[in-house]
């Protein structure tokens, strides 16, 4: 998995990409609660570039989703492919998350 | 006829991958559609996933074992391992919690793993006997198991 970051007016856009999945979650787990913990709490997540995800890779989207919150800010998950956005349908996660598909929405979400 | 392959790894994370794209070679092989293959891999890797956690509690050293079955019209996975058996009660009484936007305490960091698999294929039972615990799961080709794309 390969995690590359930039910030855009003080809101963090992590692009990950390859297969999130549970021999990958401890690193990029680790990565991107250090991403939010040096940031300001809004995150960008494009996971235009993940193309599998598994339950393990979902409890990282959750426990980003509860740091960021703890900040008083959130997380938008960017560009769903239809097997991850299947997925996050499936488990209802995307009555929590914010799902965008472009990122100028998701900037703006974040503002 | 039945066509039968077994496959073996370690119980680490990082021989899921492998054992993923073996099944997905062997689905590919079969010529099962893309929606058939995501479905079976993604149920295989969860049911992996389990073995690693729960079973094995992630001590590596251990077999896990696939086997994949491929009949007409269906394909069956039975995935076993040799670790602490689940409560064969959980795959009937699990309940699957929902998230709710505004309780995070919903928000929960596992507990996945069964709905999904159950969501991927149409036919899931877990057995144990003798030391060994099979979860087996089955799919009927083409359209027609639940929750097809």
């Amino acid at each position: 998995m390969i995690l590359t970051d930039r910030n855009v007016d003080g809101i963090d856009i992590v692009s990950l990409a390859g297969r999130l999945v549970m021999a990958d979650v401890p690193q990029v787990r680790q990565r991107l609660l250090a991403t939010v913990e040096r940031g300001g709490g809004k995150l960008i997540l494009d996971l235009r570039e993940v193309g599998f995800m598994d339950s393990s890779g979902l409890s990282v989207l959750v426990s980003v989703l509860k740091a960021v919150r703890l900040r008083n800010g959130d997380v938008v998950l960017l560009h769903l492919n239809p097997t991850v956005r299947s997925l996050i349908e499936l488990t209802r996660l995307h009555r929590v998350f914010a799902i965008c598909d472009d990122e100028a929405a998701a900037l703006a979400r974040l503002r | 006829m039945t066509q039968t392959i077994s496959l073996a790894i370690e119980s680490r994370p990082e021989c899921i991958e492998l054992l993923s794209c073996a099944v997905q070679g062997l689905c590919r092989l079969a010529g099962l559609s893309a929606a058939d293959i995501a479905k079976i891999e993604l149920a295989v890797v969860e049911a992996v996933n389990n073995a690693l956690e729960h079973a094995y509690r992630n001590q590596p050293g251990h077999l896990i074992v696939v086997e994949f079955q491929l009949a007409a019209g269906r394909v069956s996975l039975l995935v076993r391992d040799g670790g602490e058996a689940m409560d064969p009660q959980k795959l009937a009484t699990e309940e699957f919690v929902e998230p709710d936007p505004a309780s995070p305490e919903t928000w929960h960091m596992r507990g996945r793993g069964l709905t999904i698999i159950k969501s991927c294929v149409d036919s899931v039972e877990y057995q144990v006997r003798d030391g060994v615990n099979t979860l087996a799961m089955s799919r009927t080709r083409g359209d027609s198991g639940p929750q097809s794309d």
